[in-house]
């Protein structure tokens, strides 16, 4: 079986690139439409009820070029402007980042669990934030806060620590560093659960962050995230092609003309560089970056040029749509954006695996 | 809600002849200062967990796991019965300075019972400490401040409760009464007011928007203060709030309970969409200590008549 996709994913590799991409257009249409769509909808609703042409009418307000007679009160303009749409902006592109940085992860492990957490981003941006949060610094989680920098700065330390040890390890180089990515989380978790038992009266402000969420998404925070989240994106999607060789053997790959080695660290470089970003503007958000490529890969198949930008698009989406969930099913209450995606994540997740079995038995 | 108040003190109708006991081997004339021969003893109290804790003799080696019931007891006078405080026993200042001082939060068994305490005060159940602590025979007054005091009220009967548990009955009661006046003083003054006639209140825990609705033991002084709590309608005690909803309720006052994390009116009126927010706009944002108005002691009398100022200043001014 493994031979049968190695030999799928080499066929894929040699096809032409052109044809492949062509044949994306309308889907990608297709689903670019699908996120608008979801964006309006998510939008449109919330917590406080102002009606969807209202909404429409706010928005289009501040077109240039347009005006249109303001007949609601001003508070809905800051509710719409200020709160409502950087939320839903920040949650898609958090989204976007997590899913495409899975579906990287995926294709450089060649390994269906891999997500962009596998190596210790979320568990050093944790302890980043953490230490920020109980030492005497005051912090606040406004605009110049320290903590999404030491998140930031954590993630990072925590993938180059996996991955400088697993160099010095002589084993097959992607389960040593998986191996060591795991041996940092536990690490990291560890650190983080001394201080919050030794710190106790940091205990909520510590899990808040942990948790995540949008409820104070900002457009200086989405200017915070935009470009890690943009900038990586934009490069690691060329390397679609790349990624189909990876999926055969390295020797195979470095026949093919990859520079295997140099390839891998990149590409994990760039992808986790936008999930430390997103970790520290978002906390940690569950789900999104496993479920959402293997999502991808059922409705448009396996080949990487394909996986990765339709990850993406489906990962904002689900975003969107959990975030939507999060502010409005229990509203005045907020419910955790993570604890929605697990729960809607992990039977989506057996659903697909179910279909994915009738698939290949029939 | 609150088994515990309802059936709490039993009092056995034995007034204990002055000084009649000799079995501590003090000196029936140089009775510990200020302890009270009058102690109507033995205290019967039914702890959160349904169990009756007996006490036969005001104890004297206490562990105060709890933070509150430390206030409680400086404000009693019966520190002299403490053998050691939790960490976050930090007032009033003597009790921050108590040694030794244990942890209510992971709390060592065996530390305890090295103390060879005569009880143990717990307010939170953590990790099976009050099972092993009865197991060991030590006894321990389990009082669950999350779900058994939950009003200004049940406060004021906790520090009578530890009045009898300590046979200081007439210092306690001078406290008790005193709290209970200041607290009508302010209800009183505000008997014009219709229910829910006062200012729109957002009680802010945290930065991410954590509140407390009007049934927690928080709520319960903006409900005193008759102020319409913003955070109505969420089905948890300490609810996190969606932004949307705290604009759109438009506060007229916020009162912060972060701003030992960071937060200040300036962080608050630089929060985007805030800005038409008649706190923001009228400047009404003010910080109170935390300690205060979250802990169970004997300092909630004042927490209510800070508020009080705070949300009613031309009736209240200082």
């Amino acid at each position: 079986m493994a031979d049968a996709v190695r030999h799928q994913s080499a066929e894929i590799a040699a096809s032409p690139v052109r044809l492949g991409l062509r044949g994306m257009l309308p889907s990608f249409a297709l689903a670019v439409g699908g996120l608008m769509a979801v964006a309006l909808l998510a939008v449109s609703v919330g917590p406080v009820d102002i009606p969807p042409g209202t909404v429409a009418r706010i928005i289009l307000d501040r077109v240039p070029g347009l005006s249109v007679e303001a007949t609601w009160p001003a508070r809905w303009d800051d509710i719409v402007w200020e709160l409502r749409l950087p939320r839903v902006v920040l949650a898609g592109l958090a989204g976007a980042t997590l899913a495409y940085a899975g579906a990287t992860y995926q294709g450089i492990f060649r390994n269906p669990l891999a997500e962009p957490y596998l190596l210790g981003v979320s568990a050093g941006a944790g302890l980043g934030a953490t230490i920020v949060i109980v030492s005497p610094v005051a912090y606040s989680f406004g605009m110049l806060s320290p903590v999404p920098a030491a998140a930031f700065a954590g993630g990072l330390a925590a993938v180059a620590l996996a991955y400088v040890l697993s160099r010095t390890a002589g084993a097959p180089r992607t389960t040593t560093l998986i191996l060591a990515g795991v041996a940092i989380s536990s690490l990291a978790t560890s650190a983080i659960t001394f201080l919050l038992v030794t710190y106790t009266d940091r205990t909520a402000p510590v899990l808040s962050w942990l948790l995540g969420g949008f409820n104070t998404a900002t457009w200086s925070r989405v200017a915070l995230l935009a470009p890690y989240a943009i900038v990586c994106g934009l490069v690691i999607a060329p390397y679609g092609r790349v990624l189909n060789v990876l999926q055969t053997d390295d020797e195979q790959a470095a026949q093919l003309g990859v520079p295997v080695e140099r390839v891998r660290f990149a590409l994990l470089a760039l992808a986790s560089l936008a999930t430390a970003a997103t970790v520290s503007v978002a906390g940690l958000i569950g789900f999104v970056g496993l479920v959402v490529p293997h999502a991808a890969r059922l409705a448009w198949g396996p080949d990487y040029r394909r996986l990765v930008p339709m990850s993406a698009i489906g990962g904002a989406a689900f975003l969107i749509l959990a975030d939507t969930l999060a502010r409005t099913a229990l509203e005045p209450r907020e419910i955790p954006v993570g604890v929605i995606t697990a729960l809607v994540g992990a039977p989506f997740f057996l659903a697909l695996l179910r279909i994915q079995g009738r698939r290949s038995h029939a | 809600m609150t088994k515990w108040l309802s059936l709490a003190l039993t009092f056995c109708a034995v007034f204990l002849a002055a000084c009649s006991d000799s079995g501590d081997g003090g000196s029936p004339t140089t009775a510990p200062a200020g302890r009270t021969p009058e102690a109507t003893l033995p205290v019967e109290v039914e702890r959160s967990d349904g169990e009756v804790l007996r006490l036969d003799k005001p104890p004297s080696r206490v562990v105060s796991l709890s933070p509150a019931v430390t206030e409680i007891i400086y404000a009693i006078g019966a520190e002299d019965a403490l053998a050691a405080v939790d960490r976050y026993s930090d007032y009033p200042a003597e009790a921050a300075a108590f040694e030794p001082r244990l942890d209510a939060f992971e709390p060592n068994v065996e530390a305890i019972a090295g103390l060879d305490p005569d009880l143990v005060i717990v307010e939170s159940d953590v990790d099976g400490l009050v099972g092993a602590l009865d197991r060991l025979g030590i006894p321990t007054l389990y009082i669950s401040i999350s779900t058994d005091i939950t009003t200004l009220d049940q406060v004021v009967e906790q520090v009578r409760l530890y009045g009898h548990v300590f046979g200081r009955e007439s210092d306690t009661e001078a406290l008790a009464a005193s709290m209970e006046e200041r607290i009508a003083a302010v209800t009183g003054a505000l008997e014009d007011v219709e229910e829910g006639g006062g200012p729109r209140v957002f009680h802010e825990l945290d930065a991410t928007l954590y509140s407390a609705a009007p049934d927690s033991f928080v709520g319960d002084f903006y409900r005193l203060l008759k102020a319409q709590n913003i955070a109505e309608g969420a089905d948890t005690p300490y609810p996190q709030l969606s932004n949307e909803v705290i604009v759109e309720r438009d506060p007229e006052v916020i009162i912060l309970a972060d701003e030992g994390f960071g937060e200040s009116p300036d962080t608050v009126k630089a929060r985007a969409g805030w800005q038409n927010v008649s706190a923001v706009v009228n400047g009404r944002i003010y910080g109170i200590d935390p300690n205060i108005v979250s802990r169970p002691g004997p300092r909630v009398a004042e927490a209510l008549e800070q508020l009080a100022k705070l949300l009613y200043p031309d009736q209240f001014g200082s």
